[in-house]
């Protein structure tokens, strides 16, 4: 991202739990979970958060092709958004293993590790979870 | 409570400025507003800017653009708050002149685009949104919009083309607004037909990326200034979720609620500005301030509700930021510039006439913060 700070080594790398794991935060106060993990309770404000993983899969609520796509990453064109409702928390993440006349019909998504970026500053490549859709329903399958 | 008087607008006309600095942008507008309240000095000189940290690139800006103005005896503050920072601006001043720390202040709101190709500037723009979450992400400026947009056209079964007619009607009132970027008439079905900038946003739901700078001189009432135009009557602020998927539901804008409520609801309001980043969030707005029933502000939209002879506040008669433009950090003082001027019955573009009171509000990103300002007729 040219120049202005995403291409930074250190903040990849201490993001490496929550962004590989999809783990979020569990506020031991009020019960709810928001990712990916803040200092506070973003519903109450308590600092009493424990962290939890989130379910690896969930509904897609809505989608889109992002064409007007920052930086350098013309290559990656368009890049495919979805808003995720995993259940005890939604996410805002980059879908992947998708062809866009399938999006429509796309109901189930589940949680997959991919690169994000690999023109950094500093020639960092970074990863982060993505989602794709769950194309064979399995029995009991709530990984 | 001390009066707080508009005296003095001045404004650039958006577009590709690029034989002009930041700074020369500044001048433009703060000159223009210092000339028409007739006066050559203020106490403070309080900067709105967003993306100039990082386009220009320049840190410290409120103190290079002061001197640069020819106002070294002025004291100077900087001001980032997202597509916020014009109204949190006017926020600083009107409590520096509440306060009597000062008598005079011009607050100078000025932002450049167009220093980078389009790829960067929205590399730019995406921080808007929370760098440590959906901005992890290639979302560019337009992503989140468009999810919260088809989640609204999907829930609410509103057609695309009822949504399209905010653009056409933001496009009308900029073919009147002598400093709008984009003068000229579009319809309906040209929105809907444009060009994907992220799908269901077209190039005609979105703003344009434009260079700008706008300015106003406030003043206290009590030391009866030379150009009284309008008086502000009230400033607030609120804060939401950092994301939209942190909201119970993401179409909530709990934001703009909250600084609706605080700023004492939006009875009597004639004529507003509010924020149109792209159509969705118009739409909204229009919602969250209860102006309009969940699902149904597209079709009073279309319907004329908010035009210059519907029956609803007259919305964006500058043409909004769809059409205006949105130099992020300057577009609140383009807003107060238009309204102020409506308010005095000096505005050539699109009004009613015997406008009394006016709103301006503005989100930044999907409503991370919301600022309102409420002015009334002198």
């Amino acid at each position: 991202m040219n120049g202005v700070g995403a291409g930074s080594l250190p903040r990849w790398w201490r993001n490496r739990i929550p962004r590989y794991r999809l783990v979020g935060a569990k506020c031991k106060v009020c019960g709810r979970i928001h990712y990916p993990p803040r200092e506070a309770c973003p519903y109450c404000g308590s600092r009493d958060l424990e962290i939890v993983p989130l379910p690896r899969r969930g509904k897609l609520l809505s989608y889109t092709h992002v064409f007007s796509v920052p930086g350098d990453n013309r290559l990656s064109t368009p890049i495919i958004l979805g808003l995720v409702d995993l259940g005890s928390a939604k996410v805002i993440a980059e879908l992947t293993d998708v062809l866009p006349e399938e999006l429509p019909n796309v109901k189930e998504v589940e949680a997959v590790v991919r690169k994000v970026e690999e023109q950094g500053g500093n020639g960092v490549i970074g990863y982060a979870i993505k989602f794709r859709p769950v194309l064979q329903a399995t029995p009991g399958g709530q990984g | 409570m001390k009066g707080v008087i508009v005296t003095g607008t001045g404004a650039v006309r958006i577009g590709r400025h690029y034989e002009k600095s930041v700074r020369a942008l500044a001048a433009e507008a703060a000159w223009k507003a210092l000339d028409e309240a007739g006066v050559d000095g203020v106490d403070f000189v309080v900067v709105a800017s967003s993306l100039s940290y990082l386009q220009e690139p320049q840190l410290s800006l409120a103190s290079y653009i002061t001197s640069s103005l020819g106002l070294g005896g002025a004291r100077a503050i900087g001001v980032e708050s997202g597509e916020t920072s014009g109204l949190a601006a006017l926020d600083v001043a009107y409590s520096l002149l509440q306060s009597e720390k000062a008598s005079r202040v011009l607050v100078v709101g000025v932002d450049k685009l167009t220093n980078h190709p389009s790829g960067p500037t929205y590399s730019m723009l995406q921080l808007l949104h929370d760098a440590e979450a959906e901005a992890y992400y290639k979302i560019g400026h337009a992503g989140v919009a468009a999810l919260l947009f088809r989640l609204y056209l999907d829930r609410y079964n509103v057609e695309r083309a009822t949504t399209a007619y905010w653009p056409a009607l933001m496009h009308a009132h900029a073919k009147e607004n002598p400093h709008a970027m984009l003068r000229f008439a579009i319809t309906p079905e040209k929105v809907v037909s444009g060009m994907p900038l992220a799908d269901p946003i077209t190039l005609l739901d979105a703003y344009p990326l434009g260079d700008g700078a706008a300015a106003v001189v406030l003043e206290r009432e009590d030391e009866h200034p030379k150009n009284p135009l309008a008086r502000v009557v009230a400033v607030e602020s609120a804060i939401g979720m950092p994301g939209p998927q942190l909201r119970d539901d993401p179409l909530d804008l709990e934001s703009v609620r909250t600084v609706i409520q605080r700023i004492g609801g939006t009875d009597g309001v004639d004529v507003m500005e509010i924020h149109d980043s792209f159509t969705i969030y118009a739409l909204l707005e229009l919602e969250a301030m209860g102006l309009a029933e969940k699902g149904k502000s597209a079709e009073l939209v279309a319907e004329g509700y908010f035009s210059k002879d519907g029956e609803g506040p007259l919305a964006n008669p500058s043409g909004g930021l769809k059409a205006r433009g949105h130099p992020i950090g300057a577009t609140d003082v383009y807003k107060i510039v238009e309204l102020a001027n409506i308010l005095a019955g000096t505005w050539s573009g699109v009004r009613r006439g015997g406008e009394k009171r006016a709103l301006a509000l503005s989100i930044n990103a999907a409503g991370s913060e919301a600022r309102a300002a409420l002015l009334e007729a002198l």
